[in-house]
Protein backbone atom coordinates (compact mmCIF):
# COMPACT_ATOMS: atom_id res chain seq x y z
CA UNK A 1 0.00 0.00 0.00
CA UNK A 2 2.81 2.26 0.60
CA UNK A 3 4.46 2.04 -2.54
CA UNK A 4 0.88 2.44 -4.27
CA UNK A 5 0.33 6.19 -2.40
CA UNK A 6 4.22 6.62 -2.99
CA UNK A 7 3.50 5.98 -7.41
CA UNK A 8 0.42 8.09 -6.67
CA UNK A 9 2.15 11.32 -5.21
CA UNK A 10 4.77 10.95 -7.79
CA UNK A 11 1.97 10.78 -10.29
CA UNK A 12 0.01 14.08 -8.47
CA UNK A 13 3.64 15.96 -7.99
CA UNK A 14 4.75 15.26 -11.70
CA UNK A 15 1.78 17.82 -12.87
CA UNK A 16 2.62 21.33 -13.06
CA UNK A 17 -1.21 21.74 -12.11
CA UNK A 18 -0.38 20.84 -8.38
CA UNK A 19 2.02 23.81 -8.14
CA UNK A 20 -1.10 26.24 -8.63
CA UNK A 21 -1.74 26.16 -5.44
CA UNK A 22 1.48 26.47 -3.63
CA UNK A 23 2.12 29.37 -5.99
CA UNK A 24 -1.42 31.19 -5.43
CA UNK A 25 -0.65 30.85 -1.72
CA UNK A 26 2.78 32.10 -2.00
CA UNK A 27 1.84 35.05 -4.09
CA UNK A 28 -0.82 35.63 -2.18
CA UNK A 29 -0.62 35.50 1.99
CA UNK A 30 2.50 37.93 1.39
CA UNK A 31 0.89 40.72 -0.72
CA UNK A 32 -1.97 40.08 1.66
CA UNK A 33 0.81 40.99 4.41
CA UNK A 34 2.43 43.95 2.93
CA UNK A 35 -1.34 45.36 2.07
CA UNK A 36 -1.99 44.73 6.09
CA UNK A 37 1.79 46.83 5.99
CA UNK A 38 0.76 49.49 3.87
CA UNK A 39 -2.88 49.58 5.37
CA UNK A 40 -3.50 47.59 8.63
CA UNK A 41 -3.43 50.54 11.34
CA UNK A 42 -6.26 52.30 9.50
CA UNK A 43 -8.04 49.08 9.42
CA UNK A 44 -7.93 47.75 12.71
CA UNK A 45 -8.50 52.13 14.09
CA UNK A 46 -11.60 51.56 12.01
CA UNK A 47 -12.79 48.06 13.30
CA UNK A 48 -11.73 49.05 17.05
CA UNK A 49 -13.04 53.12 16.70
CA UNK A 50 -16.08 52.27 19.01
CA UNK A 51 -13.29 50.69 21.91
CA UNK A 52 -11.33 53.80 21.65
CA UNK A 53 -13.86 56.47 22.05
CA UNK A 54 -14.40 54.94 25.58
CA UNK A 55 -10.85 52.99 26.35
CA UNK A 56 -7.25 53.67 25.46
CA UNK A 57 -4.89 50.69 25.00
CA UNK A 58 -1.56 49.79 24.45
CA UNK A 59 -0.11 46.53 22.82
CA UNK A 60 0.88 45.48 19.30
CA UNK A 61 -2.55 44.31 18.10
CA UNK A 62 -1.61 44.44 13.83
CA UNK A 63 0.36 41.58 14.35
CA UNK A 64 1.34 38.02 12.98
CA UNK A 65 -1.82 35.90 14.69
CA UNK A 66 -4.37 38.93 13.50
CA UNK A 67 -3.26 38.58 9.96
CA UNK A 68 -3.19 34.73 9.95
CA UNK A 69 -6.45 34.38 11.12
CA UNK A 70 -7.51 37.49 8.59
CA UNK A 71 -6.24 35.22 6.12
CA UNK A 72 -7.91 31.76 7.15
CA UNK A 73 -11.46 33.78 7.31
CA UNK A 74 -10.73 35.01 3.56
CA UNK A 75 -9.64 32.01 1.74
CA UNK A 76 -12.53 30.02 2.70
CA UNK A 77 -13.73 29.17 -1.03
CA UNK A 78 -10.73 29.72 -1.96
CA UNK A 79 -8.62 27.05 -0.95
CA UNK A 80 -11.48 24.52 -2.07
CA UNK A 81 -10.91 25.18 -5.90
CA UNK A 82 -6.83 24.80 -5.62
CA UNK A 83 -8.13 21.14 -3.94
CA UNK A 84 -10.63 20.32 -6.53
CA UNK A 85 -7.95 21.13 -8.76
CA UNK A 86 -5.71 17.93 -8.14
CA UNK A 87 -8.37 16.02 -6.32
CA UNK A 88 -10.78 16.12 -9.41
CA UNK A 89 -8.33 14.46 -12.01
CA UNK A 90 -7.22 11.76 -9.54
CA UNK A 91 -9.05 9.33 -11.71
CA UNK A 92 -10.47 11.39 -14.40
CA UNK A 93 -7.11 12.05 -15.34
CA UNK A 94 -6.26 8.17 -15.94
CA UNK A 95 -9.26 7.62 -18.16
CA UNK A 96 -8.18 11.18 -20.15
CA UNK A 97 -4.21 9.72 -20.21
CA UNK A 98 -5.77 6.50 -21.42
CA UNK A 99 -4.15 4.81 -18.29
CA UNK A 100 -6.90 3.21 -16.83
CA UNK A 101 -6.60 -0.14 -18.00
CA UNK A 102 -2.91 0.18 -17.59
CA UNK A 103 -3.89 0.68 -14.07
CA UNK A 104 -6.39 -1.49 -13.26
CA UNK A 105 -4.81 -4.58 -15.66
CA UNK A 106 -2.13 -4.80 -12.86
CA UNK A 107 -2.17 -7.19 -10.20
CA UNK A 108 -3.55 -5.05 -7.24
CA UNK A 109 -7.10 -4.77 -6.10
CA UNK A 110 -9.01 -1.95 -7.46
CA UNK A 111 -10.36 -1.20 -3.62
CA UNK A 112 -6.69 -0.90 -3.21
CA UNK A 113 -5.62 1.62 -6.10
CA UNK A 114 -8.75 4.09 -5.03
CA UNK A 115 -7.38 3.67 -1.76
CA UNK A 116 -4.14 4.78 -2.28
CA UNK A 117 -5.28 7.63 -5.11
CA UNK A 118 -7.43 8.98 -2.29
CA UNK A 119 -5.07 8.84 0.63
CA UNK A 120 -2.50 10.78 -1.98
CA UNK A 121 -5.46 13.21 -2.34
CA UNK A 122 -5.67 13.94 1.05
CA UNK A 123 -2.36 14.21 1.20
CA UNK A 124 -1.48 16.45 -1.08
CA UNK A 125 -4.64 18.41 0.53
CA UNK A 126 -3.46 18.61 3.67
CA UNK A 127 0.11 19.51 2.25
CA UNK A 128 -1.63 22.51 0.94
CA UNK A 129 -3.22 23.53 4.52
CA UNK A 130 -0.25 23.27 5.89
CA UNK A 131 1.43 25.69 3.63
CA UNK A 132 -0.89 28.10 4.01
CA UNK A 133 -0.14 27.51 7.66
CA UNK A 134 3.57 28.00 7.78
CA UNK A 135 3.29 30.96 4.63
CA UNK A 136 0.68 32.81 6.96
CA UNK A 137 1.90 32.20 10.30
CA UNK A 138 5.31 32.47 9.44
CA UNK A 139 5.44 36.03 7.16
CA UNK A 140 2.78 37.41 9.41
CA UNK A 141 5.45 37.12 12.60
CA UNK A 142 8.22 37.72 10.92
CA UNK A 143 6.74 40.64 9.68
CA UNK A 144 4.59 41.90 12.53
CA UNK A 145 5.57 40.12 15.20
CA UNK A 146 3.26 38.39 17.48
CA UNK A 147 0.62 40.05 20.30
CA UNK A 148 -2.81 39.39 21.62
CA UNK A 149 -5.14 38.57 19.12
CA UNK A 150 -8.69 40.49 18.88
CA UNK A 151 -11.42 38.77 17.07
CA UNK A 152 -14.56 41.21 16.27
CA UNK A 153 -17.74 39.49 16.36
CA UNK A 154 -20.94 40.92 15.45
CA UNK A 155 -21.33 40.22 18.95
CA UNK A 156 -18.59 41.84 20.28
CA UNK A 157 -15.05 41.67 20.73
CA UNK A 158 -12.44 38.77 22.20
CA UNK A 159 -9.24 39.59 23.00
CA UNK A 160 -6.82 36.30 23.75
CA UNK A 161 -3.54 36.68 25.34
CA UNK A 162 -0.42 35.96 23.84
CA UNK A 163 0.01 32.83 24.96
CA UNK A 164 -3.43 31.56 24.40
CA UNK A 165 -3.22 31.20 20.92
CA UNK A 166 -0.63 29.08 18.89
CA UNK A 167 -2.88 26.13 20.39
CA UNK A 168 -6.09 27.18 18.95
CA UNK A 169 -4.24 28.16 15.27
CA UNK A 170 -2.89 24.19 15.65
CA UNK A 171 -6.35 22.74 16.09
CA UNK A 172 -8.12 25.47 13.24
CA UNK A 173 -5.43 24.48 10.26
CA UNK A 174 -6.13 20.93 11.45
CA UNK A 175 -9.48 21.46 11.14
CA UNK A 176 -9.43 22.79 8.04
CA UNK A 177 -7.14 20.00 7.15
CA UNK A 178 -10.43 17.93 7.75
CA UNK A 179 -12.59 20.33 5.59
CA UNK A 180 -10.38 19.96 2.88
CA UNK A 181 -10.01 16.32 3.30
CA UNK A 182 -14.16 16.58 2.12
CA UNK A 183 -13.81 18.77 -0.41
CA UNK A 184 -11.16 15.98 -1.91
CA UNK A 185 -13.84 13.27 -1.26
CA UNK A 186 -16.71 15.41 -3.17
CA UNK A 187 -14.13 16.04 -6.03
CA UNK A 188 -12.74 12.60 -5.89
CA UNK A 189 -16.75 10.96 -6.44
CA UNK A 190 -16.88 13.33 -9.44
CA UNK A 191 -13.21 12.31 -10.93
CA UNK A 192 -14.80 8.55 -10.51
CA UNK A 193 -17.76 9.47 -12.38
CA UNK A 194 -16.55 11.06 -15.85
CA UNK A 195 -13.34 10.88 -18.00
CA UNK A 196 -12.05 14.60 -17.99
CA UNK A 197 -11.20 16.24 -15.01
CA UNK A 198 -12.94 19.53 -16.08
CA UNK A 199 -16.05 17.78 -14.94
CA UNK A 200 -15.30 16.97 -11.06
CA UNK A 201 -13.24 20.37 -10.61
CA UNK A 202 -16.81 22.70 -11.97
CA UNK A 203 -18.87 19.78 -10.32
CA UNK A 204 -16.99 20.27 -6.63
CA UNK A 205 -17.05 24.07 -7.18
CA UNK A 206 -20.72 24.77 -8.08
CA UNK A 207 -21.67 22.23 -5.18
CA UNK A 208 -19.53 24.77 -2.52
CA UNK A 209 -21.00 27.43 -4.24
CA UNK A 210 -24.68 26.43 -4.32
CA UNK A 211 -24.54 25.31 -0.37
CA UNK A 212 -22.70 28.18 0.81
CA UNK A 213 -25.71 30.39 -1.31
CA UNK A 214 -28.56 28.48 0.18
CA UNK A 215 -26.77 28.33 3.65
CA UNK A 216 -26.88 32.66 3.30
CA UNK A 217 -30.20 32.71 2.14
CA UNK A 218 -32.29 33.98 5.09
CA UNK A 219 -35.70 31.66 4.06
CA UNK A 220 -36.68 28.98 6.89
CA UNK A 221 -36.44 26.46 3.90
CA UNK A 222 -33.41 26.96 3.57
CA UNK A 223 -32.70 26.90 7.56
CA UNK A 224 -33.85 23.97 8.07
CA UNK A 225 -31.57 21.88 4.55
CA UNK A 226 -28.71 23.53 6.42
CA UNK A 227 -27.74 21.66 8.81
CA UNK A 228 -27.65 18.74 6.75
CA UNK A 229 -24.91 20.89 4.30
CA UNK A 230 -21.06 19.76 4.55
CA UNK A 231 -20.28 23.42 3.89
CA UNK A 232 -22.37 24.81 7.07
CA UNK A 233 -19.52 22.93 9.41
CA UNK A 234 -16.50 23.88 7.03
CA UNK A 235 -15.78 26.92 8.98
CA UNK A 236 -16.44 25.61 12.65
CA UNK A 237 -12.82 26.43 13.42
CA UNK A 238 -14.15 29.63 14.41
CA UNK A 239 -15.40 27.88 17.25
CA UNK A 240 -11.82 28.10 18.60
CA UNK A 241 -11.45 31.59 18.86
CA UNK A 242 -14.72 31.95 20.94
CA UNK A 243 -14.17 32.26 24.81
CA UNK A 244 -15.48 30.08 25.96
CA UNK A 245 -14.98 27.29 23.19
CA UNK A 246 -17.99 25.42 22.14
CA UNK A 247 -15.94 22.30 22.08
CA UNK A 248 -19.74 20.82 21.25
CA UNK A 249 -20.34 22.17 18.21
CA UNK A 250 -16.43 21.84 17.22
CA UNK A 251 -17.01 17.90 17.99
CA UNK A 252 -20.42 17.74 16.19
CA UNK A 253 -18.41 19.55 13.42
CA UNK A 254 -15.38 16.82 13.38
CA UNK A 255 -18.27 14.27 13.25
CA UNK A 256 -20.25 15.65 10.52
CA UNK A 257 -17.32 16.04 8.24
CA UNK A 258 -15.59 12.78 8.78
CA UNK A 259 -19.24 11.07 7.81
CA UNK A 260 -19.04 12.78 4.78
CA UNK A 261 -15.64 11.96 3.84
CA UNK A 262 -16.66 8.29 4.92
CA UNK A 263 -19.64 8.00 2.79
CA UNK A 264 -18.04 9.48 -0.11
CA UNK A 265 -15.08 7.71 -0.18
CA UNK A 266 -17.09 4.70 -0.04
CA UNK A 267 -19.38 5.36 -2.65
CA UNK A 268 -16.37 6.30 -4.88
CA UNK A 269 -14.78 2.98 -3.98
CA UNK A 270 -17.71 1.26 -4.64
CA UNK A 271 -18.60 2.67 -8.15
CA UNK A 272 -14.86 2.37 -8.70
CA UNK A 273 -14.76 -1.52 -8.11
CA UNK A 274 -18.50 -2.18 -10.64
CA UNK A 275 -16.98 0.48 -13.12
CA UNK A 276 -16.89 -0.94 -16.52
CA UNK A 277 -13.39 0.50 -17.84
CA UNK A 278 -14.30 0.49 -21.80
CA UNK A 279 -11.13 3.29 -22.41
CA UNK B 1 -39.31 72.59 71.60
CA UNK B 2 -39.93 75.55 69.08
CA UNK B 3 -36.51 77.24 70.01
CA UNK B 4 -34.85 74.23 69.63
CA UNK B 5 -36.05 74.15 66.17
CA UNK B 6 -34.82 77.16 64.98
CA UNK B 7 -31.47 76.47 67.17
CA UNK B 8 -31.50 72.96 64.73
CA UNK B 9 -32.35 74.98 61.82
CA UNK B 10 -29.67 78.30 61.87
CA UNK B 11 -26.94 75.92 63.19
CA UNK B 12 -27.59 73.98 59.61
CA UNK B 13 -27.69 76.89 57.43
CA UNK B 14 -24.66 78.24 59.34
CA UNK B 15 -22.94 74.61 58.80
CA UNK B 16 -23.50 75.06 55.10
CA UNK B 17 -22.62 78.60 54.43
CA UNK B 18 -19.81 78.23 56.56
CA UNK B 19 -18.54 74.58 54.06
CA UNK B 20 -17.11 76.51 51.23
CA UNK B 21 -16.44 74.03 48.44
CA UNK B 22 -14.19 76.12 46.93
CA UNK B 23 -11.84 75.71 50.01
CA UNK B 24 -12.66 71.82 50.32
CA UNK B 25 -11.46 71.49 46.42
CA UNK B 26 -8.62 74.22 47.57
CA UNK B 27 -7.25 71.40 50.34
CA UNK B 28 -7.44 68.20 48.16
CA UNK B 29 -5.40 70.27 45.43
CA UNK B 30 -2.83 71.16 47.50
CA UNK B 31 -2.39 67.84 49.18
CA UNK B 32 -2.30 66.10 45.48
CA UNK B 33 0.44 68.88 44.69
CA UNK B 34 2.91 66.87 46.93
CA UNK B 35 2.83 64.36 44.01
CA UNK B 36 5.04 65.63 41.71
CA UNK B 37 5.34 61.99 39.74
CA UNK B 38 4.73 59.00 40.40
CA UNK B 39 5.16 54.95 38.62
CA UNK B 40 2.28 52.11 39.44
CA UNK B 41 1.72 49.18 38.05
CA UNK B 42 -1.31 47.78 37.37
CA UNK B 43 -3.40 44.77 37.30
CA UNK B 44 -6.68 45.65 35.49
CA UNK B 45 -9.69 43.58 35.42
CA UNK B 46 -12.49 44.31 32.43
CA UNK B 47 -15.98 43.38 32.79
CA UNK B 48 -18.06 44.23 29.99
CA UNK B 49 -20.46 41.77 28.61
CA UNK B 50 -19.79 42.71 25.07
CA UNK B 51 -15.75 42.82 25.52
CA UNK B 52 -13.50 39.53 26.69
CA UNK B 53 -9.96 40.66 27.43
CA UNK B 54 -7.96 39.03 29.84
CA UNK B 55 -6.24 40.15 32.92
CA UNK B 56 -3.56 42.40 32.40
CA UNK B 57 -0.72 44.16 34.11
CA UNK B 58 0.53 47.78 32.86
CA UNK B 59 2.45 50.32 34.64
CA UNK B 60 1.11 53.79 34.68
CA UNK B 61 3.37 57.15 34.82
CA UNK B 62 2.30 60.13 35.78
CA UNK B 63 4.32 63.64 36.06
CA UNK B 64 2.39 67.00 37.34
CA UNK B 65 0.13 68.46 35.70
CA UNK B 66 -1.20 66.60 33.17
CA UNK B 67 1.31 64.21 31.69
CA UNK B 68 0.19 60.42 32.16
CA UNK B 69 1.07 57.19 30.09
CA UNK B 70 0.02 53.83 29.62
CA UNK B 71 3.08 51.49 29.04
CA UNK B 72 2.27 47.20 29.26
CA UNK B 73 4.66 44.53 27.21
CA UNK B 74 1.55 43.68 26.18
CA UNK B 75 -1.67 44.42 25.52
CA UNK B 76 -3.60 46.88 28.08
CA UNK B 77 -6.70 48.22 28.43
CA UNK B 78 -7.69 51.10 30.77
CA UNK B 79 -10.91 53.80 30.27
CA UNK B 80 -10.03 57.02 29.31
CA UNK B 81 -11.56 58.88 32.24
CA UNK B 82 -10.11 56.16 34.84
CA UNK B 83 -6.21 56.55 33.58
CA UNK B 84 -5.70 59.78 35.47
CA UNK B 85 -7.27 60.54 38.85
CA UNK B 86 -5.62 63.52 39.81
CA UNK B 87 -8.05 66.57 40.73
CA UNK B 88 -6.39 68.21 38.34
CA UNK B 89 -8.27 66.34 35.57
CA UNK B 90 -11.58 66.72 36.84
CA UNK B 91 -10.80 70.57 38.12
CA UNK B 92 -9.71 71.65 35.15
CA UNK B 93 -10.85 74.89 33.65
CA UNK B 94 -13.67 77.26 34.50
CA UNK B 95 -16.39 75.38 37.01
CA UNK B 96 -18.95 76.25 39.64
CA UNK B 97 -19.00 74.45 42.85
CA UNK B 98 -21.54 73.60 44.90
CA UNK B 99 -21.35 72.07 48.23
CA UNK B 100 -24.57 69.43 48.58
CA UNK B 101 -24.67 67.77 51.71
CA UNK B 102 -22.08 65.83 53.89
CA UNK B 103 -21.99 62.02 53.38
CA UNK B 104 -21.02 58.57 54.52
CA UNK B 105 -18.99 56.32 52.06
CA UNK B 106 -16.67 53.39 53.27
CA UNK B 107 -17.26 54.24 56.83
CA UNK B 108 -15.57 57.65 56.05
CA UNK B 109 -17.48 60.96 56.46
CA UNK B 110 -17.61 63.01 53.03
CA UNK B 111 -18.26 66.17 51.76
CA UNK B 112 -20.61 65.93 48.67
CA UNK B 113 -19.82 68.26 46.27
CA UNK B 114 -21.41 69.24 42.52
CA UNK B 115 -19.19 70.43 39.99
CA UNK B 116 -20.74 72.54 36.92
CA UNK B 117 -17.98 72.93 34.37
CA UNK B 118 -18.81 76.67 32.46
CA UNK B 119 -19.08 77.23 29.16
CA UNK B 120 -20.04 74.30 26.68
CA UNK B 121 -16.46 73.34 24.78
CA UNK B 122 -15.78 70.65 27.17
CA UNK B 123 -17.77 67.04 27.22
CA UNK B 124 -18.07 67.38 30.62
CA UNK B 125 -21.82 67.72 31.56
CA UNK B 126 -21.67 67.66 35.84
CA UNK B 127 -19.51 65.76 38.58
CA UNK B 128 -20.02 64.70 41.98
CA UNK B 129 -17.27 64.34 43.72
CA UNK B 130 -17.51 62.91 47.42
CA UNK B 131 -14.24 64.00 49.42
CA UNK B 132 -12.63 62.78 52.74
CA UNK B 133 -13.70 65.37 55.59
CA UNK B 134 -10.53 64.43 57.67
CA UNK B 135 -7.91 63.43 54.77
CA UNK B 136 -9.02 65.57 51.41
CA UNK B 137 -9.00 63.11 49.03
CA UNK B 138 -11.56 62.09 46.60
CA UNK B 139 -13.54 58.75 47.37
CA UNK B 140 -16.14 58.91 44.59
CA UNK B 141 -16.75 60.68 41.42
CA UNK B 142 -19.89 60.83 39.39
CA UNK B 143 -19.36 62.70 36.42
CA UNK B 144 -22.07 62.84 33.38
CA UNK B 145 -20.61 63.73 29.61
CA UNK B 146 -21.69 64.72 26.47
CA UNK B 147 -20.60 61.53 24.45
CA UNK B 148 -20.21 58.78 26.90
CA UNK B 149 -22.89 59.08 29.15
CA UNK B 150 -22.15 58.80 32.94
CA UNK B 151 -18.91 56.81 34.66
CA UNK B 152 -18.54 56.34 38.57
CA UNK B 153 -15.10 55.88 39.56
CA UNK B 154 -14.96 53.69 43.01
CA UNK B 155 -11.81 55.04 44.69
CA UNK B 156 -9.76 53.19 47.87
CA UNK B 157 -6.85 53.89 49.57
CA UNK B 158 -4.70 52.29 52.28
CA UNK B 159 -5.10 53.14 55.86
CA UNK B 160 -2.06 54.87 56.15
CA UNK B 161 -1.19 56.21 53.09
CA UNK B 162 1.63 58.92 52.81
CA UNK B 163 0.29 60.22 49.40
CA UNK B 164 -3.31 60.47 47.74
CA UNK B 165 -2.79 57.50 46.01
CA UNK B 166 -4.95 55.26 45.76
CA UNK B 167 -4.81 51.34 46.21
CA UNK B 168 -7.62 50.63 43.73
CA UNK B 169 -10.09 51.49 41.59
CA UNK B 170 -13.73 50.53 40.29
CA UNK B 171 -14.63 52.02 37.11
CA UNK B 172 -18.26 51.83 35.88
CA UNK B 173 -18.75 53.37 32.84
CA UNK B 174 -21.97 52.90 30.12
CA UNK B 175 -20.86 52.10 26.65
CA UNK B 176 -22.04 51.61 23.05
CA UNK B 177 -22.05 48.02 21.95
CA UNK B 178 -20.19 47.78 19.12
CA UNK B 179 -21.60 47.43 15.93
CA UNK B 180 -19.89 45.83 13.15
CA UNK B 181 -20.75 45.04 9.58
CA UNK B 182 -20.64 40.76 9.07
CA UNK B 183 -18.42 41.49 6.21
CA UNK B 184 -15.51 42.76 8.29
CA UNK B 185 -16.73 39.93 11.33
CA UNK B 186 -16.74 37.16 8.51
CA UNK B 187 -19.81 36.00 11.04
CA UNK B 188 -22.19 35.06 8.35
CA UNK B 189 -24.55 32.90 10.63
CA UNK B 190 -28.18 34.14 10.24
CA UNK B 191 -29.83 35.39 13.51
CA UNK B 192 -32.78 35.01 14.52
CA UNK B 193 -35.36 37.51 14.97
CA UNK B 194 -35.35 36.87 18.67
CA UNK B 195 -31.37 37.55 18.38
CA UNK B 196 -32.07 40.42 16.68
CA UNK B 197 -34.35 41.99 18.72
CA UNK B 198 -32.09 41.03 22.28
CA UNK B 199 -29.07 43.44 20.88
CA UNK B 200 -31.83 46.09 19.34
CA UNK B 201 -33.24 46.80 23.00
CA UNK B 202 -29.52 46.61 24.38
CA UNK B 203 -27.30 48.85 22.20
CA UNK B 204 -25.85 50.74 25.50
CA UNK B 205 -24.06 48.54 27.75
CA UNK B 206 -22.80 48.74 31.66
CA UNK B 207 -19.30 47.74 32.36
CA UNK B 208 -16.97 47.64 35.35
CA UNK B 209 -13.28 48.00 35.49
CA UNK B 210 -11.66 46.86 38.42
CA UNK B 211 -7.69 48.09 39.05
CA UNK B 212 -5.46 47.57 41.54
CA UNK B 213 -3.05 49.62 42.29
CA UNK B 214 0.87 48.62 43.80
CA UNK B 215 4.33 49.40 43.74
CA UNK B 216 4.04 53.25 43.86
CA UNK B 217 7.21 54.78 43.21
CA UNK B 218 6.67 58.55 44.12
CA UNK B 219 8.72 61.74 43.29
CA UNK B 220 11.64 59.62 41.55
CA UNK B 221 12.32 62.56 38.86
CA UNK B 222 10.70 60.78 36.06
CA UNK B 223 12.12 62.53 32.67
CA UNK B 224 9.26 64.25 29.99
CA UNK B 225 10.99 61.39 27.58
CA UNK B 226 9.01 58.67 29.15
CA UNK B 227 5.45 60.96 27.81
CA UNK B 228 6.30 60.79 24.71
CA UNK B 229 3.15 59.80 22.88
CA UNK B 230 0.05 60.54 26.12
CA UNK B 231 -0.20 63.79 27.11
CA UNK B 232 -3.99 65.21 27.96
Amino acid sequence: MITLIRIELYKIFKKWRTYIGFMVIAVIVPVINFAMLAEGEKSLDFMTRNLQQSFVFVGNLLNGYLISYFILTSLAVHIPFLIALVAGDLLAGEATAGTYRLLITRPVARIKIVTSKFIAGLIYSNLLVLWLAVMSLGIGILIFGVGELIVIKSSGIIIFAKNDIIWRFIFAYGFAGLSMTVVTALAFFFSSLVENAIGPIVSTMAVIIVFLILSALPIDFFRNIEPYLFTTYMSSWRNLFEDPVDYQAFIKAIAVLSLHIIILFTITAWIFKRKDILT
Amino acid sequence: MKNILIFILFTSVSLAQSVKPEDILEKVKNNFSRVNDYEVRVNIKVDVNFLKVPETRAKIFYKKPDKIQLKSEGFALLPKEGLDFSPYSFLEGDYTAIFDKENVIGGNPCYLLKIIPLGDKGDLILSTLWIDKNKYVIRKIESTTKSNGTFTIDLKYDNDFKYPLPSSMVFTFNVQKMQMPKEITGDMTDETNEEKDKQNKSRTTTGKVYINYSDYKVNSGLPDSLFTHEKK
